[in-house]
């Protein structure tokens, strides 16, 4: 928790961060934000523009995973990657890093974490290590004192997104972790994992949902929501590379079951039981989700269940809906940056940055 | 949008090129393709085909010297298949074949279950045009082989349902190595890539970079799930997750990876090793020395190493030599790799 007088001197700091508008840097206004590591040692947050230039970058003292974005003010932040002990917050217009969150004695964070749409509360998904059990701890911006502490209902909340005001769905990925052990599962023959609809108001599950029983080591990881409610979920089998398995789903919080999305065997196999980023179009219409270790990004029609078909880009990740619809910006290990538009079959390189790694996730700026 | 396996087809009928440039990675990548890859799918297949042949004899004339003349067969094709198993990529990965050539580690027993039930039903279900195109692949390969020949449940020289599922499965196996074998005699590496979507793209090059890959996450599997699994290096010892430790062969097969290994440096003319010693003359010797010192430690443990008979502390001694070499080969070849330009996977190793 912040000091008073850090507070006060926050409060100012963020009393003059601009809004978003205020500092468009191009005609299309976009940014997008992302890690990245040039080596196993060097790791840096980074923002490019639509033309795939980093626009602004900054050094981190260890690899990051995602990143968040103030809806309001011009603010991002970058959370550590699992098991993960901070989240930096910068100042977009003055590059100023502003305020560094850190979780709580015997807590580290899972990589993701979100504001609400007011942008008055900071949610974040936490590992009570000691325990195994999944939080969510709900702050408040900019103090970063904390408002609440809920269960996610499961262990190994990875990554929520926010159904409306009150609702939060998280990702409990089943797995059960420790620092001192690395990233090593611990309940591999036990693990559950679930799609938790938590009540923001009380901390109460509203739904719940897993995968049957014979299905208990896919593990649920990342999600995303669209306009119409409905969650698209992938998943990341720890069970052996042969088995076929549902690898994406569908959710809604009146359902009791997932409803699995149909992948061609000869597709669902090249997956190697891994998906990366889930994101819809801003339609959306249009479901994405990347797989880095089978090197493409598969595309769904969701109301149709309909697969479209794949982008393959080596050791792709990174996703994020552009403002058009049925579009895609892609980044990918190998430094490429990617638009595609999967509904015209279309895709384009960007820009490349030969000694750039970009990070597991992306997000868009809309300034 | 490019999901249908259009690679597929392209290499069967081994034509149309997706690039068609001589590139500077030629040399190791053609080295690699020809006397690696095909020449081990050749002798696999081979070795396959002997098995099935052997079968044959065993079922006809059931008797201790046949079925003693069948697991030799086994363990040639066994070895044979060592050769060519770091590879994951091509042919192969059609048809989840390369999991049903070998489905290992079996944990919990699934190929022994699924055998007996298989044992059990109407011979002639394997008969039908569509049985091994749905048939589990815990059936079709090695695995269920040498369960057939060594596990105490099955004895195909007293049962003849036994003796004729082990001659169907040796048929498979056989018709499918050679498919595999046929379709590399057939295609180039660069084949098998699927092409980068939306950049510039050097086929060739690509080829190389995922055989690299595959090479190193091998690597990985000798040292992790071949040796430190089994004897409980970090963990609880289990020496039945030992590859093929029914028919002992769990070290010889360690011994056959890293002779192809070996082969794998030093194929082609430039081979990776000519290449890395014009360029990196340091590291391409370290990373050879290693590679030699796998070898030559493998052959140091003693033929019984995965029998029971030594103590895990005893067992751990004797293979941490070799664990820390193959871990230093691990290096050696991820920097030299990367210091060649190739990309090792940042994402697709190592994400959350």
């Amino acid at each position: 928790m912040l000091s008073r007088r850090h507070f006060l001197a926050l409060s100012g700091v963020l009393a003059s961060a601009p809004s978003w508008a205020s500092i468009a840097v191009s005609e299309d206004k976009s940014l997008f934000a992302s890690a990245f590591s040039q080596s196993k040692t060097e790791h840096f947050f980074g923002l490019f523009d639509v033309k795939g230039n980093l626009v602004w970058q900054t050094e981190l003292p260890d690899r990051a995973h995602a990143p968040v974005v103030h809806p309001n003010q011009a603010i991002v932040g970058i959370v550590a990657r699992r098991p993960g002990f901070f989240i930096d917050f910068f100042n977009v217009a003055s590059h100023e890093k502003i305020i560094r969150i850190e979780p709580e004695k015997d807590h580290h964070f899972y990589g993701h974490a979100l504001f609400t749409r007011d942008g008055q509360r900071l949610i974040t998904q936490e590992n009570h290590y000691p325990s195994g059990e999944g939080k969510v701890f709900v702050r408040g911006w900019p103090s970063g004192q904390i408002l609440n502490v809920f269960s996610s209902h499961g262990i190994g909340p990875h990554e929520s997104v926010l159904l409306h005001d009150d609702v939060l769905v998280i990702a409990n990925g089943g797995l059960k972790t420790h620092p001192d052990n690395d990233r090593n599962i611990l309940n591999l023959d036990t693990m559950s994992p679930n799609v938790t609809y938590l009540s923001l108001k009380d901390g109460k599950p509203l739904n719940q949902v897993a995968n049957p029983k014979h299905l208990h080591q896919l593990s649920i990881r990342h999600l995303d929501v669209n306009q119409q409610g409905t969650v698209a979920l992938g998943f990341q089998y720890q069970g052996p590379l042969w088995d076929q398995v549902p690898l994406v789903a569908l959710s809604r919080i009146d359902q009791p079951e997932l409803d699995y999305l149909p992948i061609p065997e000869q597709v669902r196999a090249r997956f190697k039981q891994y998906c990366g980023s889930v994101c819809f179009d801003q339609s959306g219409e249009v479901l994405a989700i990347s797989t880095p270790r089978g090197g493409f990004v598969a595309y769904w029609h969701v109301d149709t269940k309909t697969f479209l078909g794949v982008d393959n880009c080596r050791d792709v990740c990174g996703l994020v809906a552009h403002e058009n619809a049925h579009e895609f910006i892609l980044t990918a290990g190998t430094g490429n940056q990617y638009v595609s538009n999967p509904v015209r079959e279309h895709i384009d390189l960007i820009n490349k940055h030969p000694t750039v790694h970009w990070d597991n996730h992306l997000r868009q700026i809309n300034t | 949008m490019k999901y249908l396996p259009k690679i597929m087809a392209v290499a069967i009928s081994a034509s149309a090129p997706l690039f068609g440039f001589a590139g500077q990675w030629q040399g190791p990548l053609n080295g690699i393709i020809s006397d690696v890859i095909r020449s081990g799918y050749d002798s696999y297949a081979v070795s396959a085909n002997s098995l099935a042949q052997q079968t044959k004899q065993l079922c006809s004339v059931p008797s201790k010297v046949n079925q003693a003349e069948t697991q030799i067969a086994f363990q040639k094709n066994a070895l044979d298949w060592q050769q060519v198993q770091w590879l994951n990529f091509g042919p192969v990965t059609y048809f989840m074949r390369y999991y049903a050539f070998e489905y290992w580690p079996d944990k919990k027993g699934v190929t022994q279950r699924q055998l007996r039930a298989l044992a059990q039903q109407d011979p002639s279900v394997m008969e039908t045009p569509k049985f091994w195109t749905s048939a589990s692949i815990a059936v079709r390969g090695l695995t269920a082989i040498e369960s057939l020949l060594y596990h105490p449940d099955f004895s195909p020289m007293q049962s003849k349902d036994h003796c004729h599922l082990l001659k169907k499965v040796t048929e498979h196996q056989f018709s499918s190595a050679n498919d595999v074998a046929k379709q590399w005699q057939g295609s180039r590496a660069q084949d098998w890539v699927f092409a980068e979507d939306g950049a510039e793209f050097d086929a060739e090059q690509a080829a190389l970079e995922q055989v690299l890959q595959q090479w190193l996450e091998h690597m990985s599997a000798v040292k992790d799930a071949k040796l430190e699994t089994p004897i409980g290096y970090n963990g609880h010892e289990n020496l039945k997750l030992a590859e093929f430790y029914r028919s002992n062969l769990s070290l010889p097969s360690i011994q056959a990876n890293f002779l192809s290994y070996r082969k794998i440096y030093h194929a082609g003319q430039p081979s990776l090793y000519d290449i890395a010693q014009q360029q990196y003359p340091k590291l391409a010797d370290q990373l050879e020395k290693t590679l030699i010192n796998n070898q030559k430690l493998a052959l140091q443990l003693p033929a019984d190493y995965f029998q029971s008979g030594y103590s895990k502390t005893h067992r751990i001694e004797m293979a941490t030599p070799l664990i820390k070499s193959i871990s230093a080969s691990q290096t050696y070849l991820t920097q030299l790799v990367t210091q060649l330009g190739f990309q090792i996977g940042f994402n697709s190793r190592d994400g959350d």
